[in-house]
This record gives structure tokens, C-alpha cells and sequence, in this order.
């Protein structure tokens, strides 16, 4: 509700300062990059979320097609909140609510909404196939194990997260860590629904996993995509949940630490690490990704100069993954990004979530880089210093 | 939204002084047909104009004009144009409409300078990010509007030179329309004003470049602001977008020193920190020298967050004398070490003491002194609302401006809104050119969702600024169409002369600040 961020509304000086990373002075926010207007930034939402708070403006849905390409990405959180005190991204996201109430739903949101509805997830495909990632692995269904592999709805349906779903698979197997999968009963994990608006659909998607956590005895969950990480581990608190769930990356610098993987062949190339929004600057993980990379012998790891909590995004969060409203060219959050990342001198950018990978491959094919930079998943880089099958996206 | 602010514009009025005519506001303006409009899509990209109501709203208001309540038409359109030639056509076009243009440069702006008070189109000039130049042999930079301090700051840096320390955050840019940036730069003590040279697309469309600039080969010199007669750098000096849109500067950069170095003092009263400084400032030995008083820091050290806990609150009052003062040194290993010591026998024969603060308050103190800290914006924080009253006084004046402050803050009971005890109004010393004149800031802090706490600051705040026009000839650098008329006719007619030379259409607009 907009009136529980009142107060955040109120405090807002304006003075612009959601738009730039202040202590690299770069472009910040992923929608104002793109759009340049300040109604794309976290200074115009919160106008906007002032003025429909006080009846003098109606939520339509080209009104909230600017609210919706809001990435949720938190990058206007760290640069306000330490000195202002606001909290702009709550403000943002009792808007894209109220924007849902009240039925100002922009088509490919519309479309978004329905399929993860109807289908059980965003690409329309039919729920049997969900376990099919893991075909030939003889993965086995979970059943007691000591971990629960969620892979979510881009690691089970799209053909590039499969792959980074299997390459994981590979390594916890290679560790001897006992896992096993929901398959064709796993559902869609809601993150990306809750951070459009619609909190009923949200709700439901997780009050039906927690209930079927709880059934199959799941106590401790691993996940492939930072998305889902950031849903089980923070939002299902809401309706109690209470399973440990750990990101593939911390599980993989833990199994690296017990050296239940060594790996050994040597990678000496240039490599630069991208924070996906929701393991780094929403859950404050920053450390694992890099020190799974930085065990890999001879690599060379360069920080691009937005990275940790000032990390820009790839443009794939709040939904845009599925909406797309957050839109393509050459502003495009991702284009910007791997062009950062070709510009810190890297030939490897490594990321830890299948929406990031996706955004930053088709960002660097349309940016003609696919022959300076190589987008890689940080498992499928261990997988390769460990001298196995790498699934090469 | 939440108050009715008592007087819509505070800044410089007498308290006598009716309400309506110190902001121009027209109920007919010529609107922008869609064929106008069109023609402005052909000129910046069609991505790059709107006139979608959603793209409009956030720029109908700034931090002030939401307190002051001050309504304001939805503007025709906003337009982002990525160069000048695009800025000379637009111009022309809003030129031969009769359509009023509002400049912005960064947009950061808080004091009602950037809002469309007539309607008409938002120049939005925050895509113009090209640093044409940083000249090592001159010392300056060329800028396009868009560009940030912070930016600056790192291409200056690639080839040994600095920008000069801003109070205000990195989010800031150099050019600024308003021309109003370098009022706070504690760097001033050698240069009040960092603009050299300017290139400036007038409201006919036509362009004009500055100084030496103006020469036949101005681009092989562009360097020196006083050339070819009266300071026309100076015209758009503080004029606040009511005479050209700057398209380009030249500023002033710095040398970066083999050593640098921040120390700080503390000293327990005004007088005492304010004779160190003058002291100080005529030995021309720092990069600058500035003092802010012990609630300043205070809420420069905590987050909006931590202020409100008393325990955090107690922890730097504990260390905090009175006023602050913080010392920029720089230079080679002898000079640096000579000039702390000189510093430091000032500063001490003064009263002052050298302070060892806790290693995070330093490591902010640090970083809010060498300029672009976004933690200067917590000075106005947890409660974001504020009144600054800014005087330039002689020095002598200055302690009587402060005590002035302080009065006004007893008499009409103003409240710590952190606290709730009796407001220390916050204080901020910078002096100008060798400590000549001083530029004191008082922030008036009071609760936006309290009606009583504004109403209460609203007068005090009125009654500061007229009085410390009248004791101590204070100016301040907000042009008021209305309070100059009354006090300087012959000053205010030569300026609306100027404007009417330079935009007969008068669709130039300064925001609150019209000189029409």
C-alpha cells in the first residue's frame, strides 16, 4: 500500500541522487540509463507514487509501464538511504502494486502474469516438462536428501539455463553432496511475480512450495538462480518458512574449502565477475561467487569499476527477464554492462544467475563482443578447471 | 505535499513584502501544437521528447516547491537534446512559438530553481556528458552540461589535476544553468568563481561564446575569462537560466599535490574559530579552510537512521568541541610538512586544537571535506526539512549573523527535530578569497508532517534573512526580481534591460527566479 511507504514518500528531497553511483560517479539505475527522463528513475516513481497518493494521479498502464521498468535491482537504495534515508525501491514496489490493483497492467505484463498463472510458469510449456534439464543425469527426485536442487523456471525451460542447471548438477555430484530435484513437481518460485505487484499470484505460488517443502521434509535448499535464493530465503519468511537456502555459489566455496573439489587446470585469462542483483546487493552476498573464481589456478580476476553493492545490473530483474519493458538498444542495461566489462580489459565475464547469463550473451552478440568477451557461469568455469563436461552455453 | 508553507517564497523577502509578484506566473501561455511538437521529436530523436503526463509529474516539483506547496501546470513537453546544435533549434522553434524553455542542467536541484512555473518545455540536459577537454597546460576543463563532478574528477585525475572541493554531492554537475555551484565551494579562497569561459545558445538559437573564446580562433584559446570588454562570463554568472542555456564551460581545475592532506580543529566558540580562520586564510597557505559547527558534523557522522538513536547521538557529541574546522594541505614533501606546522601554531595561538576523532567519524570528516560526499545531503536529514538562511558578510559580521541565527531560533522556539530540545541551527563558515567576505549558512531544521514546526520556521526564517539584510548588509546569491526593484531600481532596471535585449520573447525562465 502506498500509504505504509508514506513517510519514505515525504522524505524524498529530489535532489537526484538515485540517478549515479556517487562514489564512481557512473550511471546507476538500469531504467534511467535506458530511458534518460527522470520519470525512469527512482526520483520520478517517487513523484509519481506522491501524486497518486494524494488523488493527482491515476495508475494507468502507460503510466505504469515506466513504474514496471523499474528493474528492482536496489541500486537507488544505496545510494539514498545512506544519506537521505529513503528507501525509494518500497515506494517503487507499493506502486507496481497499487499500478496491479488497480488494473493498469501493461500487456507483456498482462501476458507475464497469465502464463506464470495458467501454465505454472513464463514461457507456456507444459509442467511435465519441467524435470527435463536433467535428463540422462539420473538425477534422483528428492526424497530425504541432504539438499534440495531448485533450479527454478529459466533453469528448467530455457535451453541456455538448462545447461547452467546441468553444470551445477555436475558439480555437486563430482562433490559427493547428496541432492536430489522436485522435477516435473517443482514450481515456479513467485520471485519475479512479487516484484511486479501481484501479491495474491505471489502468495499462493509461495504458500503451495512451502507447503511441499515441508511434505517432502526439505530442510535445507540450494538454488541455481538468485531469484528463487532471494524468495526462499527472504520473502517465504513472511508465511513462515524456515528452510536454510543457500545460493550454488556458497555451496560451492564451502565444498571447495573441505577440497571436495580441487580444481586444477589452469585458466589464465582475464576474468571479470558481474553481481547479480539478488545474491549481491539484496542478500549481501558478494564474496562466494569470487572466491569459487578466484580458486580456479592461474585465473586473473579484474573488478569492473561498478561492482558490489554498486554492481550495475544487467537489466533482467523486477520482471523485465519475461516483460522485456525495460527494453533493448544500445542504452539497454545489459549493453552497457558488457561493454563495461570488455572495458576492464576482461575476456571472461562470469555471473551466478541464468537471467543475468541470458541478458549479457544477447547484450554482447548485439554489441559484436561475442569475439572479445565470453559470458561464462561461474559453475561452468570451476566445471572446466576441474577437466570436465562443461555444458558451454 | 503534506503543509501549506505560510510563504511561498522566503528567500530574501522582507517580511512586509506582499506575496504575489516576487514569481511571474502567466495564466495564458502559448501551447505546443502537435505539429510544434513534432518538430521538436525531428530535432532530439523521438526517444527523446515527451510529453507523456507520467514524464512530466517529477518535474513540477524540487524539494521546496513540494514544501512551499506552490502548484504548477504540467509542462508541455520535456526534451533531452545531446548537443548544441540540437539546443539552438529547439530554441529557435520555442523561440518563434512564444513558448517558455526551463533549463536543467544535472537536476539536482532542491530550492525551486528548475521548476516550469509557466509551463512550456523542460530542457533536460543531463544526456550532454562529453568532457571535450581537460587542457594540462591551462588548468581547465570543457564541459557539457551533463557531466558530473565526479566524472570530472576522475578524468582530471588521469592527468595530475583535481577539481576544486564541492560541498554539494558528486551527483552534482560543474556547468549548472544557474551558475549557482561554486557558491559553496570552500575552495573559493582563490577563485569565487570557477567558470572561465562559457558557450551559451541564447533564446534566439543564436550561440555566444565567452571571453577569449569569443576571438576569431577562440577554439585555440579559450582560457581567459576577460577579453573583448565587460565580463559577459560574469552575465550568466547567478542568472539562473534567464538569459542563455550554457551549452559548454570552461572551468578551473587544480593542481594535484605530491601531498594532500586534511587535518582538523576543533575550537568551543564561534569567535574563536572565526579569528583562526581569518588568521589562517591571509598565510594562503591551504587548499582551503572552512568550519562548520559541532551539529553540522553531527549530522554529517550519522545516518538518518543512526541520528535518531540517543546512544549513537551521545557517542559524537562526546567528541564534538563546538565548531569543527577542517584544513586542506598540499604540496611538495618540505611545503606540505612547513605548512602543516604553519597551520598548526595558527590554529593553536587561536584556541584551536587539533582533534582525533573516532576512525569512522574521520574517515567521513575526510571525505565530506575533500568534496562530493553524498553525506553532506544529512545535514537536512532524518526529517528533510529545512530552511537555510545564507548571508555573505564581511568577516566582522559574521559572528553577529550567527548569533542572529541563534536568537531567531530561541524566539520563535524552534525544536531540534532530531531531539526535540532547542534547535542549534547548523552552521557553516566558508570564507572567500583570503577570508574578505565569509559565507554563512544557517539551516533552520524543523519536521515536514509537523504543521506547527514549518509554520514556526517559516517565520523565524523570515525574519532572519530580512534582518540580516538590514544589520549586516547581508546579500545572497538567489536573484529577487521584486526585493531588488524596491532596493536598487536603477540595478534592477539595467537587469530587466539585459533580459529584454537577450530574450524579447521572454522564454527564458529562471524557475522561481524569473527576471522578466
Amino acid at each position: 500500500m502506498l500509504s505504509e511507504v508514506r513517510s519514505n514518500i515525504a522524505s524524498c528531497l529530489k535532489c537526484g541522487a538515485c540517478r549515479l553511483d556517487w562514489k564512481t560517479s557512473e550511471p546507476i539505475c538500469p531504467s534511467g540509463m535506458q530511458f534518460g527522463f527522470d520519470s525512469h528513475y527512482a526520483i520520478g516513481r517517487v513523484s509519481l507514487a506522491r501524486a497518486a497518493l494524494a488523488d493527482s494521479a491515476v495508475l494507468t498502464g502507460d503510466a505504469m509501464r515506466t513504474v514496471l521498468s523499474c528493474t528492482s535491482c536496489g541500486a537507488c537504495d544505496i545510494q539514498c538511504n545512506p544519506a537521505v534515508g529513503v528507501e525509494p525501491l518500497r515506494v517503487i514496489e507499493a506502486l507496481k502494486q497499487e499500478g496491479f490493483r488497480a488494473g493498469a497492467l501493461p500487456p507483456e505484463l498482462r501476458d507475464f502474469l497469465k502464463s506464470v498463472s495458467v501454465y505454472g510458469n513464463p514461457y507456456r510449456l507444459p509442467q511435465e516438462e519441467r524435470g527435463q534439464w536433467a535428463d540422462g543425469m539420473s538425477i534422483e527426485k528428492y526424497a530425504g536428501h541432504d539438499y534440495l536442487y531448485y533450479v527454478g523456471d529459466v533453469g528448467s525451460y530455457d535451453e541456455r539455463g538448462i545447461k547452467l542447471a546441468r553444470n551445477v548438477a555436475k558439480l555437486l555430484r563430482m562433490a559427493g553432496v547428496s541432492f536430489g530435484i522436485l522435477a516435473e513437481e517443482e514450481r515456479s518460485d513467485g520471485n519475479e511475480v512479487e516484484k511486479v505487484g501481484e501479491q495474491e499470484l505471489f502468495e499462493y505460488l509461495a504458500q503451495q512450495n512451502i507447503e511441499q517443502f515441508r511434505a517432502f521434509g526439505v530442510k535445507r535448499i540450494v538454488t541455481l538462480c538468485p531469484h528463487a535464493f532471494n524468495a526462499m530465503k527472504v520473502t517465504y519468511r513472511r508465511f513462515g518458512a524456515e528452510f536454510e537456502v543457500l545460493h550454488y555459489t556458497q555451496l560451492l566455496t564451502q565444498l571447495l574449502r573441505e577440497e571436495k573439489l580441487v580444481p586444477k587446470k589452469a585458466m589464465p585469462v582475464p576474468l571479470t565477475y558481474h553481481d547479480p542483483c539478488f545474491l549481491g546487493r539484496h542478500n549481501g552476498e558478494f564474496d562466494s561467487p569470487r572466491e569459487v573464481l578466484d580458486a580456479i589456478p592461474g585465473v586473473k580476476r579484474i573488478e569492473m569499476e561498478r561492482s558490489g553493492e554498486n554492481g550495475m545490473c544487467c537489466g533482467g530483474g523486477g520482471g523485465n527477464f519475461f516483460t522485456g519493458l525495460v527494453g533493448l538498444g544500445p542504452r539497454s542495461p545489459g549493453r552497457n554492462r558488457i561493454r563495461e566489462a570488455q572495458g576492464s580489459g576482461a575476456r571472461i565475464l562470469a555471473v551466478a544467475c541464468p537471467n543475468c547469463n541470458n541478458m549479457l550473451e544477447d547484450a554482447s552478440r548485439s554489441e559484436d563482443l561475442s569475439d572479445q568477451i565470453t559470458v561464462r557461469d561461474v559453475a561452468g568455469l570451476l566445471l572446466e578447471a576441474m577437466a570436465l563436461d562443461v555444458e558451454v552455453v | 505535499m503534506e503543509h501549506e508553507w505560510p510563504d511561498s517564497q522566503a528567500f530574501g523577502r522582507n517580511v512586509a513584502e506582499p506575496l504575489k509578484d516576487s514569481v511571474m506566473i502567466r495564466d495564458e501561455v502559448p501551447r505546443l501544437d502537435g505539429s510544434a511538437f513534432a518538430k521538436l521529436q525531428d530535432i532530439v530523436g523521438v526517444g527523446n521528447a515527451s510529453r507523456r503526463p507520467e514524464d512530466l509529474l517529477t518535474y513540477m516539483s524540487d524539494s521546496y516547491s513540494l514544501l512551499m506547496r506552490r502548484e504548477v501546470p504540467l509542462p508541455e513537453c520535456v526534451v533531452m537534446p545531446e548537443e548544441t546544435g540540437q539546443i539552438q533549434a529547439l530554441m529557435r522553434l520555442a523561440n518563434s512559438c512564444g513558448i517558455p524553455v526551463y533549463p536543467r542542467s544535472f537536476g539536482v536541484n532542491i530550492a525551486a530553481s528548475a521548476i516550469p512555473y509557466r509551463g512550456g518545455i523542460v530542457l533536460d540536459l543531463k544526456r550532454m556528458t562529453r568532457i571535450w577537454e581537460i587542457d594540462e597546460d591551462t588548468m581547465t576543463a570543457t564541459v557539457e552540461p551533463g557531466v558530473s563532478w565526479g566524472k570530472l574528477r576522475k578524468e582530471a585525475n588521469r592527468v595530475g589535476l583535481d577539481t576544486m572541493p564541492i560541498l554539494g554531492p558528486y551527483q552534482g554537475g560543474p556547468v549548472g544553468n544557474f551558475l549557482l555551484t561554486n557558491v559553496t565551494a570552500y575552495s573559493s579562497k582563490r577563485m569565487a568563481d570557477r567558470a572561465v569561459t562559457l558557450e551559451v545558445v541564447m533564446p534566439n538559437g543564436e550561440l555566444l561564446r565567452t571571453g577569449s573564446w569569443a576571438g576569431e580562433r577562440g577554439d585555440l584559446n579559450r582560457y581567459f575569462r576577460y577579453a573583448y570588454g565587460p565580463d559577459l562570463t560574469g552575465l550568466f554568472r547567478g542568472s539562473l537560466g534567464n538569459f542563455g542555456v550554457v551549452s559548454k564551460m570552461v572551468t578551473m581545475l587544480r593542481p594535484k599535490m605530491q601531498h594532500e592532506d586534511v587535518v582538523i580543529y576543533g575550537f568551543d566558540d564561534f569567535d574563536q574559530a572565526m579569528g583562526a580562520l581569518k588568521h589562517l586564510e591571509r598565510l594562503d597557505i591551504t587548499r582551503y579552510a572552512f568550519f562548520f559547527s559541532a551539529s553540522t558534523w553531527k549530522h554529517v557522522f550519522l545516518s538518518p537512521k543512526a541520528i535518531l538513536d540517543p546512544v549513537e547521538r551521545g557517542r559524537i557529541e562526546a567528541q564534538l568541541p563546538a565548531f569543527l574546522m577542517s584544513v586542506g594541505l598540499g604540496g611538495m614533501a618540505r611545503q606540505f610538512e612547513l605548512n602543516r606546522e604553519l597551520t598548526d601554531g595558527v590554529l593553536t595561538s587561536e584556541g584551536g586544537r587539533r582533534l582525533a576523532l573516532d576512525a569512522d567519524l574521520m574517515s567521513i570528516a575526510h571525505e565530506v571535506s575533500e568534496g562530493g560526499s553524498q553525506k553532506v545531503l544529512r545535514m537536512f536529514t532524518p526529517y528533510t526539512g529545512f530552511m537555510p538562511l545564507i548571508a555573505c558578510v564581511p568577516p566582522r559580521h559574521a559572528a553577529g549573523v550567527r548569533r542572529l541565527g541563534a536568537d531567531l531560533a530561541k524566539k520563535y522556539e524552534l525544536l531540534d527535530p532530531v531531539d526535540g530540545g532547542p534547535l542549534d541551527p547548523e552552521v557553516i563558515v566558508i570564507p572567500y578569497d583570503r577570508c574578505s567576505t565569509v559565507y554563512v549558512e544557517q539551516e533552520f531544521l524543523f519536521n515536514r508532517q509537523d504543521q506547527r514546526s514549518v509554520e514556526r520556521a517559516g517565520n523565524c526564517i523570515r525574519e532572519a534573512y530580512s534582518r540580516a539584510t538590514s544589520e549586516f548588509g547581508a546579500v545572497h546569491t538567489i536573484p529577487n526580481r521584486s526585493l531588488l526593484k524596491r532596493i536598487n531600481p536603477v540595478y534592477a532596471e539595467i537587469l530587466g534591460a539585459l533580459k529584454h535585449v537577450v530574450d524579447r520573447a521572454g522564454i527564458l525562465q529562471g524557475g522561481a527566479y524569473s527576471l522578466e
